[in-house]
């Protein structure tokens, strides 16, 4: 179950008020880098919603993505929609992809779960790979971003979008969070948790899933758009496989069912890339053993673990005071 | 597309990619129905073995030797991520077993970029294979055909070892039931070694043979892995039927998509997937009835 505990919502802040510090001394590439950051969190977090609470470890998160990015980019490029009208647009061909997608593989779980997101994800990184109107393997170039001189905010310049992207990190963390704490957060967990139970009890399992398979892929969608305006560009190498695979690994490092871990895995995983593609080329290899060690160590993730240890020393603290209790009683 | 030779051809490339994606799957779904581990390495076995096969057929100058010892050094690389690490994992939750072997994918991706570089190796076909042979009415070089051969063979001794001997009733008793085939007096855990590194020999096996048609690349890993699991998810978790029925599914639809609408070949095969998971849930052929 979540909760929104006064550490996760002291670490959320901290880490978007650094990030935009850091954008805005750090000049262009300091931008650059929190915007990568950015579009990595909202992803891993949108993940966590199904992986974290639901118990459901999708391979497509990439794809989900992409569709939104490709939606975003083929109405503004191809067909001259207004951005604010296309971004609207991306999202609900996002939602309805991820809703369905979830609804199919609803039934299934396990190692057949995981197959069956990939196989629909590589289905959509084909389709629009063997798509000529959509570019095929070029991509899409020239999508615009959206347009807020209106507020007297340029988004065309680094620094201004990079804040952009940090409030839309915030949004979709409070969204998650909005809906982890209400009644169908709750029911999703149960659901995770003992799936016949909740049936027995007359949940909709099926529409439980689904709902936070659309949620997810809303969320995801935000991502892509602000991928697709990022780099002005889309390419099917979006959607590939192995970057919904690195999503999950963020999420995996930062702490499953947290929503603030996915968020501090995001900023590791970019920082500690850079960092280390500067000293070696052998960045694969350390992403492959940290993923190990992760897991090895018990799967719980940076948050996760100083969650664990925190809850550790309070304990002994709160037995004393029962026993206190008990005492006067 | 007329022509009858042109079908014949796309027949004989489409046996030989199934048998190809069969040597893949059959130690992938095995693994799988005896151990219920999760192996996504595999197709990082698989381009080592390719790799490895390139080493060993340049230093020699011999692509027998390294069709020899290739499998046998991918069997022994199969053999230490058993004892160091799977062994150990066996129990944990699928998503463990995925997350752990992803991360196996890309410490062998970066370890053949080490060893190997970049740059895509090819392999001479052998020399008495080199030319092609007249086949049906066709020319068909004889290295494909002796791939298709090889692939045969493996499958037959393969279903003979399963269905005809002590070993194999052994396979099928702990793949039924594990307890029960412990109970009397299997020992479940050396079997599963002994088919861990026979499922990693064949994947080294089908890299070397396949390394002269595609050469090595350190994307061939991932690039077959895909396929791989569909064939083992077509075919059903598990059973060696399934992994042939699967394979040939997989196979032929991939070959003849490619030569009737060769843009939407590869989203075929997704349909296909997708439509067994929702109808057919548990494979073709399910190791469990």
């Amino acid at each position: 179950m979540y909760r929104q505990t006064l550490f996760r919502t002291g670490i959320t802040t901290l880490c978007l008020a650094g990030l935009a510090i850091y954008a805005a001394v750090g000049g262009y590439f300091a931008s650059e880098i929190v915007l990568e950051i950015a579009i990595l969190a909202i992803m891993a977090i949108s993940l966590d919603i199904v992986a974290g609470f639901g118990g459901m470890h999708s391979l497509f998160q990439a794809a989900l993505m992409g569709v939104a990015a490709y939606g975003y980019g083929a109405a503004t490029v191809l067909f001259d929609v207004t951005p604010a009208l296309a971004v609207p647009a991306a999202l609900l061909l996002a939602t309805a992809f991820g809703a369905a997608v979830g609804f199919i593989t609803a039934r299934t779980s396990g190692i057949f779960f995981i197959m069956a997101t990939l196989a629909f994800g590589q289905l959509a990184y084909n389709l629009i790979y063997h798509t000529r109107g959509l570019g095929g393997d070029d991509g899409l170039s020239g999508i615009p971003r959206l347009d807020l001189t209106m507020i007297g905010i340029k988004l065309d310049k680094a620094l201004p979008f990079s804040v952009f992207a940090l409030l839309l990190v915030l949004a979709v963390y409070a969204i998650a969070a909005g809906v982890m704490r209400s009644g169908f957060g709750r029911m999703l967990v149960g659901v995770h948790s003992n799936q016949a139970r909740l049936a027995a009890l007359g949940v909709n399992v099926r529409g439980t899933k689904t709902g936070a398979f659309a949620i997810s892929s809303a969320l995801a969608g935000v991502a892509g758009i602000l991928a697709a305006q990022h780099t002005q560009f889309v390419s099917p190498e979006l959607l590939a496989w192995t970057s919904s695979g690195e999503v999950l690994i963020v999420v995996i490092l930062g702490g499953l069912a947290t929503l603030a871990g996915p968020l501090v895995g995001a900023i590791c995983f970019v920082l500690v890339k850079h960092e280390v593609s500067k000293l070696t080329s052998h960045w694969p290899m350390i992403v492959g053993i940290v993923l190990i060690a992760a897991v090895l160590a018990g799967g719980r993730g940076i948050l996760g673990e100083i969650e664990r240890r925190l809850a550790a020393q309070q304990r002994p603290r709160r037995v004393e005071a029962l026993k206190e209790v008990r005492n006067h009683a | 597309m007329g022509d009858p030779a042109f079908w014949i051809l796309q027949t004989l490339n489409a046996v030989q990619f199934s048998l190809l994606l069969f040597l893949m799957s059959v130690g992938l779904t095995v693994i799988f129905g005896l151990l219920h581990f999760v192996n996504l390495a595999h197709g990082s076995l698989y381009m080592m073995g390719a790799f490895v096969g390139v080493s060993i057929a340049t230093t020699t100058g011999s692509y027998w030797i390294a069709f020899a010892l290739a499998p046998v050094v991918v069997m022994a690389i199969g053999a230490a991520l058993y004892l160091g690490l799977i062994r150990r994992q066996r129990r944990s939750s699928p998503m463990n077993q995925v997350l752990i072997t992803f991360g196996l994918v890309f410490i062998f991706l970066d370890v053949a970029r080490i060893f190997w570089g970049d740059i895509a190796l090819g392999l001479e076909v052998p020399a008495a294979l080199a030319g092609s042979v007249h086949i049906l009415s066709v020319d068909y070089p004889a290295y494909r055909l002796f791939t298709i051969g090889l692939g045969l063979i493996v499958l037959i001794a393969l279903t003979y070892v399963l269905d005809g001997t002590g070993i194999g009733a052994m396979i099928r008793a702990s793949v039924e039931n594990e307890t029960m085939a412990a109970a009397i007096g299997i020992n479940a855990e050396r079997l599963f070694f002994v088919i861990f590194c026979i499922g990693c020999a064949l994947a080294g096996l089908a890299g070397v043979v396949a390394a002269p048609i595609f050469s090595a690349a350190t994307g061939m890993g991932i690039a077959m892995l895909v396929p791989t699991l569909i064939v083992v998810v077509i075919g059903g978790l598990g059973s060696l039927k399934g992994a042939i029925a699967g394979a040939f599914t997989v196979g032929f639809v991939e070959t003849f998509g490619a030569a009737i609408i060769p843009d939407f070949a590869s989203v075929l095969v997704y349909v296909l997937l997708a439509a067994i998971l929702i109808f057919r849930p548990s494979g073709l052929i399910p190791a469990r009835g």
